[in-house]
């Protein structure tokens, strides 16, 4: 436990030593205190105001108002957690349904692994933002069917690099080692091989959160994500647009904090894969095998 | 008498606004207009050529393939077309029609009295008469004392303006392409079909035999089918059309402050926040009365249609023989009488909460307007959720009666008062909501009383003015505003636009300055 923290408290270290994915945690972490924290902050996202509607940025509503007289700002801190919790939820379905279909058919290569491969071949070959569409209208259109949508077409995802990184790894002596001491292939898999692909499977979460979020937008902006009034960051895009000419702030600083939120976890998942490229590279270089 | 002044007021004020344009124009300046191609951008991809099929899908080319019987002008003052008399008999029992001579179809046939009748027996047809069927149920039979003449029976004595409705709603189709008709047109109308890409658009030319003279102006009239509002406002400001036509008003109203033409019919929609009274709290009287003061109409127009309309409490447009504003002011929105009446009803706080608003999610107007209801509902103590549906889904639930509430525009708003009846929520029998038996058995009666008032001026009133207090009683139909459909907004180098009743759009009249 110590030493993950301390790996932890390491990679973060490195990560602030750059100035990019350093702007980018701030962000991140502005937005997450802020959806989090929501509730405390003087904002109410559903409060409406007929007769203020569409104004422009001001000192009483700093990102102006919608065609409801609602402020924007208060829709876009409350947005923050439709978007977070939907990234949140659909990387856990994620890897939770990922994770162990790659370490299966990864470990053992045979028929479970053609069987389960098949499956994931099948989800890859559906478009995301159909398949989600189509998930949507069975599931009905709520918060809850968007976030299970995002997770279910992020599973191939995991499930792949889970399996690459155990084909790699399975011939390999501290894992023959383990089966020679008796190790059953569940302790194997989830003692042994799992702490040992970790890295890129965080790259992968991280590269998902934001690709959910982008999702979630964009099945909102499509009219069949989270349902108003509950505010989201694609609903506000979507409304937005219809009002460019009168109010051009109400689509684009919503769809600013979206693009800033991407890009910041992009550039996140991006340092992370140099730094652990660069750790994989180094250990290589020393012993193969030695951070095992 | 003083409500008849302020109809008539209302309406005179109407036909000058309607006719402001022309007015303008004025005969010498209709002769300067100079043909070419017109060419029009549309938000809609036609269903078919059938002209009893009519909907606003198909709005942009009916008129332009056909004619029908009688014409009104936009105040609603019959005018001959392909007839040029029509009789109708003291006892009101029947209508005696002169055709027009010398006019021929497209197909070069002459337009006889067969043609009438075979279109008749189209409309009366329960499968083939489509919107045009109900409209013939006072209808009894025809017949054709010669190829000039058609006489219509009617099952009862009809009102006369029920009648002039019958006439004016009917389109001459030619017998003999009668059963292709909803693939190849076959009418009189002033322009022909050239050719159609499905789901882009369509070219028509002018008929070189049409009937009115010197007209249509334009000798080519191209249609593109825009999805998006923007992209066809976009390719009017660029000067790639001329007119976008059945636009959004959010757009009009934007144009019209650029300088752009925009012309309002005087055929509009209703919104109505339709109720199913079987349903819940809704059996409950005071409690759907309630819903009469927490429509926030005037933030529902101004959100909805950009302000493009006028707030409403009765499901009629000025045109509209029944139109009353009185019960626009008696019923404003107002949060307190609406407590009192939930408090009356006797529900508890339990009761008259946890419906779901039915919304159609792919009309934005409908999304706003929805949640500017749920904001009031919450005001007085019903938190309600919304129900996002999306086109076919929506559709099947609204006419199936699949919901608690919603918002749904409704027609026909601008003639004889029974022929709201042709909406779903407004129908006396088979209504698809309400089910049979009609739940609201005073509504009928006061449709039946209307359809029977075919007396005298005092007796016409009080059958409307029974209606229209019926219809706040009951309260399964609550309106909130009117609005423009099939808004035209012009470049201002096209001139000659004629306005239609029923918001059609008529080319025949247009062309550039």
């Amino acid at each position: 436990m110590k030493e993950a923290l301390a790996a932890l408290t390491s990679l973060l270290r490195r990560l602030l030593a750059r100035r990019g994915p350093a702007l980018s945690l701030a962000f991140l972490a502005l937005v997450a205190l802020a959806a989090i924290f929501a509730g405390l902050l003087p904002l109410d996202p559903l409060a409406q105001s007929i007769a203020d509607s569409l104004k422009p940025p001001s000192a009483e509503a700093w990102f102006g108002t919608d065609e409801l007289g609602r402020d924007i700002l208060s829709r876009v801190v409350y947005g923050a957690r439709t978007s977070l919790v939907t990234a949140f939820g659909a990387v856990l379905i994620a890897a939770l349904v990922g994770i162990p279909v790659g370490l299966v058919a990864g470990f053992y290569g045979d028929w479970r692994d053609s069987l389960l491969m098949r499956c994931i071949d099948v989800l890859l070959a559906l478009p995301n933002i159909l398949f989600a569409m189509a998930l949507i209208a069975v599931l009905g259109r709520s918060q809850g069917a968007a976030l299970i949508a995002v997770g279910i077409a992020g599973i191939p995802g995991f499930a792949r690099i889970a399996r690459a990184q155990v084909m790699a790894l399975r011939q390999l002596d501290f894992v023959m080692a383990v089966r020679s001491f008796g190790g059953g292939p569940g302790y194997i898999m989830l003692r042994t091989l799992l702490p040992n692909i970790l890295s890129p499977l965080v790259v992968q979460a991280i590269v998902l959160a934001s690709i959910a979020i982008l999702l979630e937008a964009a099945l909102a902006f499509l009219g069949v994500g989270v349902p108003p009034p509950t505010p989201s960051w694609g609903e506000m895009l979507r409304t937005g647009k219809s009002y460019l000419y009168e109010a051009p702030t109400y689509a684009v600083l919503p769809g600013l904090v979206l693009t800033l939120t991407i890009l910041s976890f992009d550039t996140i998942g991006r340092a992370l894969t140099a730094i652990l490229d660069r750790d994989e590279t180094n250990a290589s270089g020393a012993t193969i095998g030695g951070r095992r | 008498m003083t409500k008849l002044s302020r109809r008539q007021f209302c309406m005179t004020g109407l036909a000058l606004a309607g006719a402001a344009p022309l007015l303008t124009l004025g005969p010498a300046s209709a002769q300067q207009l100079k043909g070419g191609t017109l060419r029009v951008a549309v938000l809609s991809e036609l269903a078919n050529f059938d002209p009893q099929q009519l909907s606003t899908v198909n709005f942009h080319v009916i008129k332009n393939l056909y004619d029908s019987l009688i014409e009104y002008t936009p105040e609603g003052k019959p005018q001959p077309s392909l007839a040029t008399e029509w009789k109708i008999a003291p006892d009101k029992t029947s209508v005696s029609l002169t055709l027009r001579d010398g006019v021929t179809f497209h197909s070069g046939a002459l337009f006889k009295s067969d043609s009438v009748l075979a279109t008749l027996q189209k409309g009366a047809d329960p499968k083939r008469g489509k919107n045009v069927f109900s409209t013939m149920s006072i209808v009894k039979d025809w017949s054709a004392p010669d190829e000039r003449t058609v006489v219509i029976n009617f099952k009862a004595p009809a009102p006369e303006r029920q009648i002039l409705d019958l006439l004016q709603f009917l389109i001459p189709i030619e017998a003999k392409g009668i059963d292709t008709v909803e693939t190849v047109p076959a009418g009189t109308g002033p322009y022909t079909l050239v050719s159609r890409a499905v789901g882009q658009g369509l070219v028509l030319k002018a008929n070189p035999k049409y009937w009115r003279e010197k007209q249509p102006i334009a000798q080519d009239l191209v249609f593109t089918v825009f999805s998006e509002d923007a992209a066809a406002t976009a390719a009017l400001e660029s000067g790639a059309v001329d007119i976008v036509y059945n636009g959004s008003s959010r757009s009009a109203a934007r144009l019209k402050g650029a300088g752009y033409q925009v012309f309002a019919g005087p055929g509009p929609l209703v919104q109505v926040f339709r109720i199913n009274s079987t349903r819940g709290p809704f059996r409950n009287k005071s409690f759907r009365q309630a819903f009469n003061y927490l429509m926030d109409r005037a933030s529902i127009l101004r959100v909805g249609y950009a302000g493009m309309g006028k707030v409403v409490a009765l499901p009629w447009a000025p045109a509209s023989p029944a139109f009353d504003d009185n019960y626009t002011k008696t019923y404003a929105y107002d949060l307190e009488k609406a407590k009192k009446l939930i408090a009356a009803s006797g529900l508890s706080a339990d009761e008259i909460k946890g419906w779901k608003l039915l919304v159609n999610g792919s009309d934005e107007p409908s999304v706003a307007i929805s949640q500017i209801v749920q904001g009031s509902l919450q005001k007085a103590g019903i938190p309600i959720e919304l129900d996002m549906r999306q086109g076919a889904e929506y559709v099947t639930a609204l006419l199936g009666g699949d919901f608690a509430a919603t918002f749904g525009a409704v027609g026909n708003v601008q003639k004889f008062p029974s022929r709201v009846t042709t909406n779903s929520i407004y129908r006396t029998s088979g209504n698809p909501i309400l089910k049979d038996p009609h739940p609201h058995p005073d509504y009928v009666a006061a449709i039946a009383k209307v359809d029977a008032a075919a007396g005298g001026e005092a007796e016409v009133k009080a059958a409307y003015d029974n209606l229209n207090r019926v219809m706040v009683d009951e309260a399964f139909g609550v309106p909130t505003n009117s609005y423009d459909v099939g808004l035209i907004v012009a470049s201002e180098k096209v001139g000659g636009i004629t306005l239609d009743i029923d918001n059609l759009f008529i080319a025949r009249t247009i062309g550039f300055k």
